[in-house]
């Protein structure tokens, strides 16, 4: 699996990708993020970096605050005190300059269903401001693993995993610095999800910044630089998989803390 | 391409594919032409017949024998009110009001011939022309089209996506309006021609068919804003369509038929047979000609007498019944016309309040500024019914004038007994002649758009209402994400 040639994709074509001035940024930052909804404290003091190149997959369980966390990186929610920053703007404030740097990848990929794959990415593609041509969206798909003779076909027949290749295509397309990811391999198979953590290697190898909601411990370690995990809305631990450590404890442990 | 732009594209594709909507705009679009084609067709034909009708009634007025002119007094005669080109458009009350009133000595008839009467029930629900199809239908099918123009990307998820992708609220609510916006203008398109068909063949004011389309194009905007918006707010799609279709039915369908119902319960009009009670109670309270006691009539004789200077009536250089005659015919028509006003009066006001009942529907709003438009609505009529009357009280007096100047007041009273006095109390025929033709002078522009403006004003105030509730729609999608 390869990615397509940088100069095909949204930031080797639009220039609206730079950061601000005072570079160096971490593509992504929070610090000591508060969020209420409600009367509920979702997020409690969370503090997480992602570095350019980088992988980090974000575990926990259900109310942890894992898509809350994401939510308030695309600047769909504010926090309540505490500083976020993508590539140095405030998604809240800043909304427009952050998500033009910021790919999202949700867990159930939304398509319009009478439009073709080539249709629906042209058209998302068009709305981030990058007219990309036919080939270098094929070149896309085929980086994704979505077969060809499906690609003309109207997705409202696709299946989860090939909607998901799809969205997987348009964030490669996108190019852009940060990549924001929710459980994105639930619905593939094991070949296909191996696939997938291969072309988040090309990606990472490029220098985006993959920050990777999900409960998949096994494809987090597979992949990921940093794994952290998440509970009662902070990090309460932080591992790095390349340093060997002992996935099946670990995975014993993040199942008595999402139990708990 | 701009991303609203792009997004009203993306929803024109989307509507293009869906079997549903494509069905939904060709029948539409397929009723609309057809509309606009019997429309006009229908127009042409009644004002033809109307003149045709006008011409033989003339005719036959002209060509009657030598008569007694009080014979020529009953005999009457029959206007007919012409079609303003703009009613191929909208017809308005015409319909329902007749378009034809004969006219006769001592009686103020009402007008007659009304299509409504002539065919069946559903012709009182509405008639199909460009009218109706847009007032009535064109909202519905931009509800079918529009309603989950946004409720569905948010079921679907596309909605978050595209707030991910950095679409503004208001960018993606205004390319739904703009995509929404372009159906609606299609549904607009045969009846734009139609009206450009009426300028350019059947000479209606430019002016007034531009400011036709104006309201209609206003109405429609309101209706795209408020699908777009029902879509942005309700929790789903079927909300939507559900709270779109009570709008719809409350404002197009109920409110209309409601209103003048409340209209007429606030300012109620008197019957035709209580108004002719009246009418009567009045006259013999004024007083009565044949009666030689009565106190007017014995006044008006007295005066008469002393202003020729003779001491009876078979002396006076006149037919003192011809003056009798013009004197009854004074006072009648004075009555008649105190009914009239006083009826006309309540109408008007009943119309004001049914057109304020456009802050409630803006389908009423458009109603009456349509009608007022095309020269079809209730001051139309009584503005044919003014002139009717006038036209009459004109044709009655020169007959009666006739009686009094060219039959003998000896003759007129032994017609009955001397065949001579008979043959002589026939005049002319050339007499009839004289009597000049009914012509219908329609009300120029000036006062069809002031009569219109309410109605505009109103419209106004509905396009704007849609707009802020779109930016409220717009901050509530701001909101929810």
């Amino acid at each position: 699996m390869t990615l397509p040639d940088p100069s095909q994709t949204a930031r080797g074509t639009a220039a609206s990708t730079s950061t601000p001035a005072s570079a160096p940024l971490q593509p992504i930052e929070m610090r000591d993020v508060e969020l209420t909804r409600g009367s509920r404290t979702v997020l409690s003091g969370l503090s997480l970096d992602v570095k350019a190149g980088e992988i980090y997959a974000l575990l926990g369980g259900n109310g942890a605050g894992k898509s809350t966390t994401l939510s308030a990186l695309l600047g769909f929610l504010t926090p309540t005190s505490g500083l976020i920053r993508v590539c140095g703007y405030d998604p809240a404030a800043e909304a427009d300059a952050a998500r033009r740097r910021t790919a999202y990848l949700p867990e159930n990929v939304a398509l319009y269903d009478l439009l073709t794959a080539h249709e629906n990415i042209a058209y998302f593609m068009a709305l981030a401001g990058a007219e990309p041509e036919r080939a270098a969206i094929d070149a896309a798909l085929d980086a994704a693993g979505l077969q060809r003779e499906a690609r003309d076909r109207r997705v409202s027949g696709y299946s989860k995993g090939m909607r998901q290749k799809v969205a997987i295509a348009m964030a490669v397309l996108r190019d852009v610095p940060v990549l924001l990811l929710d459980e994105p391999t639930s619905g593939l198979d094991p070949r296909a999800t191996a696939d997938f953590n291969a072309l988040l290697g090309g990606l990472k190898a490029r220098g985006t910044a993959i920050l990777m909601v999900t409960h998949d411990l096994l494809g987090a370690a597979d992949c990921a630089d940093r794994i952290g995990f998440l509970a009662e809305g902070r990090i309460i631990e932080e591992v790095h998989p390349g340093e060997g450590i002992d996935v099946l404890a670990l995975h014993h442990r993040y199942g008595e803390r999402s139990a708990a | 391409m701009s991303a609203l732009r792009l997004i009203a594209w993306n929803e024109w594709r989307l509507i293009r594919r869906s079997a549903v909507a494509r069905a939904a705009l060709f029948m539409l679009l397929a009723l609309s032409a057809i509309a606009a084609f019997t429309s006009i067709a229908h127009r042409d034909e009644s004002d033809a017949l109307r003149a045709r009708f006008q011409a033989q009634a003339d005719a036959e007025f002209d060509g009657q024998p030598a008569r007694h002119p009080h014979r020529m007094v009953h005999y009457g005669h029959f206007v007919f009110r012409p079609l303003p080109a703009l009613a191929a458009f909208d017809p308005g009350v015409d319909a329902f009001t007749g378009s034809a009133i004969f006219l006769e000595g001592h009686r103020q008839n009402s007008a007659n011939f009304g299509d409504v009467r002539q065919s069946s029930l559903l012709a009182r629900f509405g008639q199909l022309t460009p009218a109706f199809v847009l007032q009535v239908l064109g909202p519905l099918v931009l509800v079918f089209i529009g309603f989950g123009t946004i409720a569905r990307e948010r079921e679907s998820g596309t909605l978050r996506f595209l707030k991910a992708q950095g679409i503004a609220a208001r960018t993606l609510l205004a390319g739904k309006a703009l995509a929404i916006g372009g159906i609606a203008a299609l549904l607009l398109l045969p009846a734009l021609l139609s009206l450009g068909w009426l300028v350019l063949a059947e000479q209606a004011p430019l002016s007034g068919a531009l400011l036709l389309a104006a309201c209609y194009t206003a109405y429609l905007a309101f209706w795209v804003a408020a699908v777009v918006a029902a879509s942005a707010i309700a929790r789903d799609a079927r909300s939507a369509l559900m709270a779109l279709l009570g709008l719809w039915a409350l404002t197009t369908i109920l409110m209309p038929r409601i209103a003048p119902d409340i209209a007429l319960a606030a300012t109620p009009l008197q019957t035709r047979l209580e108004t002719d009670i009246a009418i009567h109670e009045d006259l013999r309270r004024i007083g009565d000609s044949h009666n030689p006691d009565d106190r007017h009539f014995a006044a008006f004789k007295a005066a008469t007498l002393a202003r020729y200077g003779v001491t009876s009536v078979e002396d006076l250089p006149v037919n003192y019944r011809g003056l009798l005659a013009m004197e009854g015919e004074r006072i009648t028509a004075q009555l008649f016309g105190e009914y009239a006003a006083d009826q006309s009066s309540r109408q008007r006001r009943q119309g004001a309040l049914a057109t304020g009942f456009g802050l409630l529907s803006p389908a009423i709003a458009l109603r009456s500024a349509s009608m007022a438009l095309a020269g079809t609505d209730l001051d139309g009529h009584q503005r044919f019914l003014d002139q009717a009357e006038v036209y009459r009280y004109a044709i009655v007096q020169g007959l009666n004038r006739l009686q009094a100047e060219a039959v003998t007041y000896a003759d007129d009273g032994s017609r009955n007994k001397d065949p001579e006095a008979a043959r002589r109390v026939r005049i002319d025929p050339r007499h009839w002649h004289d009597v000049p033709d009914f012509t219908y002078r329609a009300a120029p522009l000036a006062e069809r758009v002031q009569a219109a403006a309410p109605g505009m004003a109103l419209l106004l105030f509905w396009l704007i209402a849609g707009v802020f509730t779109l930016r409220f729609a717009a901050r509530r999608i701001a909101e929810a994400l």
